[in-house]
């Protein structure tokens, strides 16, 4: 468990990081987010004192971070960034048993954690243990700054815009890769990012910074709901909400059961999102769809009434709208 | 495919020369002006048609230079290097008259314009024909073969040679005193320079102080700096004894070792700053997050990565020194320098030769063993 109690940053005359209080529970994975020079990375970094916090207090687990030694504090924290960091003159392998190295790991036992990470990010330990940084794409140099971040199990792991640098398709499977590790994993994360798809796509609880001051937290459909502002509600894609949040809601909360009419011709997952269903409607030109498990048996259907809600008044009556958001 | 015109223009400039140049120049002694001695002069028609033979055969080959015609090529320019000092004792043995015992043949303009475009042909062709290293090898092992074996055959008349004949230990002397002043130079500027740099990342308010003056030491002629070590150093070794008695003075090795000095700190200071100071941000801001002290990421991040740097420092350094060196013989520092110092004193052109080929090749050798020593420590593999 991370918290922040009301933690500024003074650079100068700048107020970087402005009376900042949050709380990050064990497990959850809390993302960072705003534009540049909102100090969501000064914040990140005041975590493991890469940056030095003027005022108030940081705990990690009701500890104060000044009272570890700053290396000590680091190696429990895994740190991974959007330029990898990677050493370039260090193999993969040795880049990875970098602070299991630092802790005095027996080798053997670094060896053994090093292909475990290897395998557990999809790095065939053959291909890559030997090859240097340079010999890597973006995203094989990301996962190994992953890998690197992880090495030595610490509970907590800061990630600075870790795949700010990868075009989207990579972008999006290590994204994909993050959730699926999260679940297994279940470390706290601290993320930061500028990408709201991004956010809302890993987010348990998405906190929007601007001018240094934490505007509005909470988990990803909350703020959709009710954003608190309108820099809040821009940052969330304005009128592009309706889509983000069907980006988010499962089909399976909407669908209603089989009944006795014909099946409907065109099929769509029960795990899938209620926007990827609304795409499939809008490609084939269908208003309603069978709902099919993993083995395709159909369970249950979906029209566009239901997808949309239609006639949920009470759910929408909760949302508030400010003017921007018409614009 | 398109015809190789560095190769061609080579080869026209080589036979240009080896028809219109004199080959040597013989005197009958030390003292009298030599008589140039052309290829035809030497050789007669006939040997003059054989020499143009390979030169021909390259130009033609580099006409169309496909792998095959390029890898010939370099054999027959390894050929000509290999023909030249065997090319010489046949020189000698037609012109000079053994019945005089001081007479001598000189090198002359068209042997050395042939020995320096057929080095530039051999790097031009090295880059483009793929050999394994062992080949490699053996392609400059071949020349010095033959340059060897013809001095153990037959080339007394040479000039050259009888400069050094007459000044062997002298010679051997000269060049230890030469590397012994560059290698303390460079020594003591490297632990000097990594210090130096070292305080300016820690006070940045003295780097710009640091290197205005390294700067400007660097900007006095080598002549004047001797001059202005001079008398300071006179007058120590006269207050102190203990000075005098390490041979310190105004002349001689201790104003020539300062003075080197000055002159390699600017170097050295910057290319070990430079080296500390550039390496990639992020990757010592990784380093830092993930735990490393500050000396874990001297050790084991900015000094291996900023290695290639400094060694391009010490590259620069020893090149510079090697050259310098030889003006420092003016205040009797010794060194090779002396040969070209009482060359230019005698009008002995092959007694400064004698002097400044030794200085050439090992600034030569130098460079290419550290430059090599560089690419070889380079960190991650490929680039």
């Amino acid at each position: 468990m991370i918290e922040l109690i009301q933690v500024s940053k003074r650079f100068g005359d700048a107020l970087a990081v402005d009376d900042v209080s949050l709380s990050i529970e064990r497990g959850e994975l809390c993302v960072l987010i705003g534009t540049s020079g909102c100090g969501k990375s000064t914040t990140l970094r005041m975590i493991n004192r890469l940056i030095e916090h003027s005022a108030g207090e940081i705990h990690l687990e009701g500890q104060p971070v000044r009272e570890f030694r700053e290396e000590v504090l680091r190696r429990r924290i895994g740190y991974a960034i959007q330029s990898t960091g990677l050493f370039p003159h260090w193999t993969v392998a040795r880049n990875i048993g970098l602070v299991p190295g630092l802790l005095k790991w027996p080798r053997a036992r670094i060896r053994e954690r090093v292909e475990e990470l290897m395998a557990l990010l999809g790095l065939e330990v053959e291909e890559f243990a030997d090859k240097y940084p340079s010999q890597l794409s973006g995203g094989q140099a990301q996962r190994v700054g992953v890998a690197r971040a992880l090495a030595a199990d610490p509970d907590i792991l800061l990630m600075d815009e870790p795949f700010g640098a990868l075009d989207p398709i990579t972008r999006e499977s290590l994204q994909d890769e993050l959730v699926r590790l999260q679940a297994r994993l279940n470390k706290t994360i601290v993320f930061v990012t500028h990408d709201m798809d991004e956010a809302l796509r890993l987010a348990d609880r998405l906190v929007v910074m601007n001018h240094g001051r934490i505007i509005q937290q909470g988990h990803p459909l909350e703020l959709l709901r009710r954003p608190a502002d309108g820099f809040v509600e821009s940052l969330l894609g304005g009128a592009d909400r309706g889509l983000k949040e069907a980006a988010l809601l499962p089909v399976s909360q909407r669908m209603t059961a089989l009944d006795d009419a014909p099946l409907a011709e065109q099929r769509v997952s029960q795990q899938a999102t209620l926007r990827e269903a609304l795409s499939i409607m809008l490609w084939r030109h269908a208003d309603c769809l069978t709902v099919v498990d993993a083995a395709d048996t159909p369970v249950g259907q979906l029209s566009l009434r239901q997808l949309v809600g239609a006639g949920d008044a009470r759910a929408a009556a909760g949302r508030t709208d400010t003017d921007q958001a018409a614009g | 495919m398109r015809p190789n015109s560095v190769l061609i223009s080579l080869m026209l400039v080589l036979l240009a020369t080896w028809l219109g140049l004199d080959a040597v120049s013989v005197a009958a002694n030390r003292i009298v002006p030599g008589e140039g001695v052309g290829v035809g002069g030497i050789a007669g028609w006939p040997g003059v048609l054989t020499s143009l033979m390979p030169m021909l055969a390259v130009l033609l080959l580099a006409w169309r230079p496909t792998g095959r015609h390029l890898r010939l090529a370099l054999m027959l320019v390894i050929l000509m290097l290999t023909a030249l000092p065997l090319w010489l004792v046949v020189a000698a043995a037609a012109t000079v008259d053994p019945s005089l015992p001081q007479a001598r043949m000189a090198i002359g303009p068209a042997v050395w314009i042939a020995i320096f475009v057929l080095l530039l042909a051999l790097i031009e062709l090295r880059g483009r024909v793929p050999l394994p290293s062992w080949q490699n090898g053996l392609l400059y092992l071949l020349p010095l073969l033959s340059l060897a074996l013809s001095l153990m055959l037959d080339l007394e008349p040479l000039a050259l040679r009888q400069e050094y004949q007459v000044r062997k230990s002298a010679f051997l002397t000269a060049i230890g005193e030469h590397l012994l002043l560059v290698s303390a130079a460079v020594g003591i500027s490297l632990s000097l320079g990594v210090g130096l740099a070292m305080a300016m990342r820690h006070w940045p308010r003295a780097q710009r102080f640091g290197f205005t003056l390294l700067n400007f030491l660097q900007t006095i002629p080598s002549l004047a700096l001797f001059g202005l070590l001079l008398a300071p150093l006179a007058w120590l070794s006269d207050r102190y004894d203990w000075l005098a008695a390490l041979g310190i003075s105004g002349i001689g090795w201790a104003p020539a070792l300062l003075a080197l000095i000055a002159y390699s700190l600017l170097p050295m200071v910057r290319n070990t700053y430079v080296a500390l100071e550039e390496v990639d941000p992020g990757v010592i801001d990784a380093a830092r997050g993930m735990g490393m002290s500050r000396a874990q990421i001297f050790r084991q991040v900015r000094l291996p990565l900023g290695l290639p740097v400094i060694l391009e420092g010490i590259r620069i350094t020893t090149v510079q020194g090697i050259g310098l060196t030889a003006v420092a013989a003016l205040i009797g520092a010794g060194g090779l320098g002396r040969f070209i110092f009482q060359g230019l004193g005698q009008a002995a052109m092959d007694l400064v030769l004698l002097g400044a080929l030794p200085i050439l090749i090992m600034a030569l050798l130098a460079d290419a063993l550290l430059a090599a020593l560089t690419e070889k420590i380079r960190p991650g593999g490929t680039h």
